[in-house]
């Protein structure tokens, strides 16, 4: 299992198009994806999950990855949202 | 548009509707009117025998809406903008494993199929309703039209495209694979009831180049069936059964329409960049919120000038801290994630008397700006609670205006400050780093602009009453009106200034006067060194033509010739002739 962080850095936070995305690359992977938030969970490839997060820009989120591959879905997610998914 | 409204009004037969324009052009046909389906649902609990069928129902509605996604994301492939991406976020919506989980497990405990999708999207709705800004809450509406397809799904409703051939969309709301589906048949043009101009149906209209007007209350039961309508999609107003004058006036708004739009429409998307590749900024200046949107549609960096005083002219009086916060925070979250520029109460006893002592002789220069703000520091405190609280998502700037002392900055600072202590104390979330910079409307701050610069985080100059402090001279006055010009050298050199005194500082500067909008004037500020423009939104695409056939270079040496100049009829002749 790894556990780390993850932040907002894109303006508009993750709206439907940084879920989308996020999803698509956490399915990409077997492990278990989930993000932490004010004490609650969700799964990583549920886009309404992802959605209903409302995380605005400069969010803090906890990210917890269990599976074979964790190692590398959890280096896809942090490079994703550190790269501010595409977006200014 | 109020013309427009009064005109129409008095014609016979002729009714007008108003929504928000979405999609800018002109369409005329026959109305398409899609009734408002709000089919009952039963929450009774099915018998345990009707569990499998009911789960293989929505297992179905599932598979048929996704399969008509994919068909869209085929059509959408062809078209520019962000079409695609949001097609297939939708894929995802109606395959979400969580949402399914529990759909299924709904069922299972004996709800029927369209209960559990009922349920369940309606609770993740609420939640993105009670989110922070206005974009998340609008992603609201993908759930609403996902729920929608799926339902119809269910019941083995199928909306037939091609019976809106040629014809105008009239509906509660477009799902955007059906807006898709609709244009392929040659829809000429979009109406919903719902609203939101950051909504994917809005986003998409303008992506496919289909006029839209939304946020049109009733439109569905007010528009008859077959009527012949008008949709435009710049003023957002509908003409239902319009006289044949009405008919050949927008015919021919309509072929203009599609010329200014082939030639200025293709720059919404391209920078505001200059030959040599000199970015210039290009914002708006607005007095309502419903301004962000029409600035927001021409493509604009931004707001750079909200004339908060239109509040106490639209109140008659001054607002209270709620009204105000609720009218900034909307202006904010609607311009979102662009910066909004927020300028203090721009009042004098000529524009607004309510809080000014007596009568003045000579209200130009007396109590106004930021000295009529000093003087009601219980008005002045109460905007700077406002606009902080509106700046919670980070993208508020806010301004003084009419500074022309020193002390009057320091005193302002101080009341801002106390502010902020105050906010923090009480909890409140704000931006704490929220921009404060000053106008540079006399000559007095032009001359001092290094002081300024130094203290404050950025400057615009006000160029009406900049030339009129410096020229001494009321343009409304026609008796000397002829002296007034802001291209006069005088004002030209304060300019100068200014821009050298916020590059040593590293300042950013912009210019917000009816001078940044005039056409001969956009070589001349990109050659003085001004790299932020804000005008009004309708002169946004013309201003980016300007800006994009401006050669930095030659602006330079064209202002080096300006400076030099004893008149302004030596000024206007060198911008002529540049031309």
């Amino acid at each position: 299992m790894i556990e780390t962080h993850v932040h907002v850095v894109n303006r508009a936070g993750l709206h439907t198009r940084p879920a989308a995305m996020l999803v698509k690359i956490a399915s990409r992977f077997k492990s278990e994806v989930y993000l932490m938030r004010d004490g609650f969970s969700i799964n990583a490839k549920s886009i309404i999950g992802v959605m209903t997060l409302a995380a605005e820009q400069g969010a803090q989120l906890g990210l917890t990855v269990i599976g074979e591959d964790e190692r590398e879905a959890a280096d896809a997610i942090v490079q994703l949202f550190a790269s501010g998914f595409d977006e200014p | 548009m109020d013309n427009t409204m009064s005109r129409h009004h008095g014609s016979l037969g002729e009714r007008v509707l108003k929504g928000v324009p979405a999609s800018p052009g002109v369409a005329i046909g026959r109305a398409f009117v899609l009734s408002v389906d709000s089919p009952t649902i039963r929450h009774d609990r099915i018998r345990s025998e009707d569990i499998d069928a009911e789960l293989a129902r929505f297992a179905g509605a599932v598979e048929v809406s996704t399969a008509e996604l994919h068909r869209a994301v085929e059509i959408a492939r062809t078209e520019k903008g962000t079409v695609t991406s949001i097609i297939e976020s939708f894929v995802h919506i109606v395959n979400d494993p969580t949402i399914t989980a529990a759909i299924i497990d709904r069922i299972r405990h004996g709800y029927p199929a369209e209960s559990a999708v009922v349920a369940e999207y309606d609770t993740h709705k609420a939640v993105l309703y009670g989110a922070r800004d206005a974009f998340m809450r609008e992603r609201a509406q993908d759930l609403e039209h996902v729920k929608e397809r799926l339902l119809a799904a269910m019941r083995n409703r199928h909306m037939s495209h091609a019976a809106a051939a040629d014809s105008v969309v009239v509906a509660g709301s477009v799902t955007p694979q059906d807006m898709l589906f609709f244009k392929q048949n040659s829809t000429l043009g979009f109406i919903t009831e719902v609203g939101g101009i950051n909504a994917h149906t809005s986003i998409l209209a303008r992506d496919i180049g289909i006029p839209a007007v939304i946020g049109v209350r009733n439109a569905t039961s007010d528009i008859p069936r077959n009527a012949t309508i008008i949709v435009d999609g710049y003023s957002g107003l509908i003409i239902v059964d319009p006289t044949p004058a009405t008919i050949a006036e927008y015919e021919e708004k309509r072929l203009r329409a599609e010329a200014y739009r082939q030639r200025l429409g293709e720059l919404r998307e391209k920078d505001s960049t200059t030959t040599d590749g000199v970015h210039v900024a290009l914002l708006a200046n607005i007095d309502t919120p419903d301004d962000v949107d029409v600035a927001m549609m021409q493509g604009c960096e931004g707001v750079g000038l909200v004339r908060t005083e239109f509040l106490l002219v639209h109140l008659g009086r001054y607002p209270s801290l709620e009204e105000q916060t609720a009218w900034y925070r909307d202006i904010a979250d609607r311009a979102f994630p662009q910066p909004v520029t927020f300028r203090a109460f721009d009042v004098g006893s000529d524009k607004f008397r309510e809080g000014i002592p007596h009568h003045e002789d000579n209200p130009a220069l007396g109590l106004r700006g930021i000295r009529f703000l000093l003087y009601r520091p219980d008005i002045f405190a109460q905007q700077v609670f406002a606009v902080l609280r509106a700046s919670v998502n980070r993208n508020v700037r806010f301004m003084l205006p009419m500074v022309s002392v020193y002390e009057e900055l320091q005193q302002a600072k101080q009341i801002i400050e106390a502010c902020r202590k105050a906010l923090m104390a009480e909890g409140v979330e704000f931006d704490h780093e929220m921009p404060v910079g000053v106008m540079i409307e006399t000559p007095a701050a032009a001359l001092l602009a290094d002081v300024f610069a130094r203290e404050t985080d950025f400057m615009s100059i006000g160029t009406n009453d900049l030339a009129q402090y410096a020229l001494a001279t009321d343009r409304t006055n026609e008796l000397v009106a002829d002296i007034f010009d802001a291209c006069h050298p005088s004002v030209l050199r304060m300019i100068r200034m200014v821009v050298d005194a916020a590059e040593m500082h590293g300042r950013s500067v912009s210019v917000c006067g009816e001078l940044a909008g005039h056409a001969a004037a956009t070589e001349m500020l990109v050659g003085l060194g001004i790299r932020e423009l804000s005008v009004t939104p309708r002169l946004l695409l013309e201003v980016k033509q300007r800006v994009r056939t401006t050669s930095n270079t030659e602006a330079r040496q064209l202002v080096e010739q300006l400076l030099r100049c004893t008149s302004t009829l030596g000024v206007h002749a060198l911008l002529t002739g540049s031309r």
